[in-house]
């Protein structure tokens, strides 16, 4: 990397007195272009990486599964607060993702919301199914600083990632304590709002409007600047 | 449409976004939803926000073994329903083997005149123990399959089937012993995946509760994971609104 970095600048900044210099540079910022554009294929999109997989490319399904299964198995231990059950989750994700890949359609949603829905669909359908609810009464959120991404994404991707996340984190955390409760039963517990109020032992009103405005607050601080 | 119902519902959506309504209320947003454009943006928005809910969750890794899992998983329950693609080329690859080979046997021109008529019958008796040998290990004919639908506590004595094409491309829903409905409403076929809710049909019976009909589905329907039949306003719902009366789950 180092010596890259000294070649580009060599090359930029050196005067180019006669022809040799000249083809000598040409050369160089051809074989920089070259590997600049290396590197950039070198990260695939999570549309190209599906459509790989849409073609049992084995070794795209590994990179999905790198950048994506932290996120996948946080949600299904969010959920079903077990890590057994979380693990088995998560490999139910990742195998329909190779059965199903040629399902995806990016106009209707993001990878990473196409893998989220799908896993809390899952997660919750597993609880309704044992019919066995987390102990714990709360999921853990995450601090607001985000920790390092997990697979190679690419910087940008990487930097773009960080910020997104603190953002939502942020949000989360300025939510009031009864805004934040309810809001876990609703999207991590699969509760409704009667379900809620009856476990929480407030009134439905209270309910409904609390959750309401956990999601208008969440819209307000999410919506870009 | 109101606009004291467009109020309402744009109280509702947020909680609409979450999954958290109760089915009555579910219902009239789902109603609204159909005809009302400021409401499909409202929903997205929220959407949006739901959608973000999992980056905020505490970040724990999965164990070190499940990719090695994943990875043997795939490898030992390959797709059965991909178009079997590797006959043909198999096929294309053992006949150009065999006319590369026998170019090289025979394409000395010295012998030409010679092994010509050998050639023809050499390639006549390949052929038929090609034949042969395909119709003995041909692959069996995909079967239809069908999804057997049990009736709900609302409708007990109702059942249905649904036949799917071998291509899992199509199918029909046959239904049987559903109640009659007010004149204002009809069934409506919902084909599932990942909680997603595609419309299949939307249909009447006949007073014995009888009808059979083509499903339309935006994906093939062997995609599908499970099916569900409601009662809906007449014209159909944009999603479900009313009663299940039958249902399949895999």
């Amino acid at each position: 990397m180092l010596a890259s970095v000294d070649k580009l600048t060599a090359v930029q900044y050196r005067p180019i007195h006669d022809l040799e210099d000249s083809a000598q540079a040409a050369a160089e910022m051809k074989q920089l272009t070259k590997q600049s554009v290396a590197r950039k294929r070198s990260v695939a999109e999570d549309w190209e990486l599906m459509t790989l997989i849409a073609q049992q490319d084995e070794a795209a399904l590994g990179e999905l599964y790198d950048r994506y299964s932290r996120l996948v198995f946080s949600l299904a231990y969010g959920v079903v607060g077990e890590r057994d059950s979380a693990e088995e989750i998560a490999l139910d994700v990742f195998t329909r993702v190779w059965e199903k890949a040629y399902t995806y359609r990016s106009d209707r949603a993001k990878v990473r919301t196409w893998l989220t829905r799908m896993t809390r669909n899952r997660a919750i359908d597993h609880l309704r199914r044992e019919s066995v609810r987390p102990s714990k009464d709360s999921i853990g959120w995450a601090e607001i600083h985000p920790e390092p991404a997990s697979a190679n994404i690419g910087p940008e991707a990487a930097a773009a990632q960080a910020m997104e996340k603190e953002r939502v984190r942020a949000a989360v955390a300025s939510l009031s304590e009864g805004q934040r409760e309810v809001l876990e039963l609703a999207y991590f517990g699969g509760y409704s709002h009667s379900q809620i109020a009856s476990k929480l032992d407030l009134p439905l009103g209270t309910v409904k409007g609390r959750v309401r405005m956990a999601m208008q607050n969440l819209r307000h601080e999410l919506q870009d600047e | 449409m109101t606009e004291a119902e467009h109020e309402a519902v744009i109280e509702l959506m947020p909680a609409y976004a979450l999954g958290s309504l109760d089915e009555d209320e579910a219902g009239l947003v789902a109603r609204h939803l159909a005809s009302c454009a400021v409401c499909q943006v409202e929903l997205k928005e929220y959407e949006a926000v739901a959608d973000a809910l999992p980056l905020a969750v505490a970040v724990m890794d999965p164990p070190p073994a499940l990719k090695d899992r994943l990875m043997a998983q795939i490898d030992t329950s390959p797709l059965a329903e991909r178009p079997a693609a590797d006959e043909g080329v198999q096929q294309l690859s053992w006949w150009t083997t065999t006319a590369n080979t026998l170019r090289e046997w025979f394409g000395v021109s010295a012998w030409r005149p010679v092994l010509a008529g050998g050639l023809v019958l050499i390639i006549v008796a390949l052929t038929l123990g090609n034949i042969l040998q395909y119709q003995e290990s041909r692959p069996s004919i995909p079967a239809w399959r069908r999804a057997i639908l049990t009736g709900s506590e609302l409708a007990p004595e109702a059942r249905g089937i649904i036949y799917i094409s071998p291509d899992g491309k199509n199918g029909t829903i046959v239904v049987d012993g559903l109640p009659d409905l007010e004149p204002d409403q009809q069934y409506q076929l919902w084909l599932i995946l990942d909680g997603q809710r595609d419309s299949g049909a939307v249909f009447s019976v006949n007073a014995d509760g009888y009808r059979g009909l083509e499903i339309e589905a935006p994906i093939p329907l062997r995609d599908y994971s499970a099916f569900g039949v409601t009662i809906e306003p007449a014209g159909g719902s944009p999603g479900p609104t009313g009663q299940r009366v039958l249902g399949f789950n895999l």
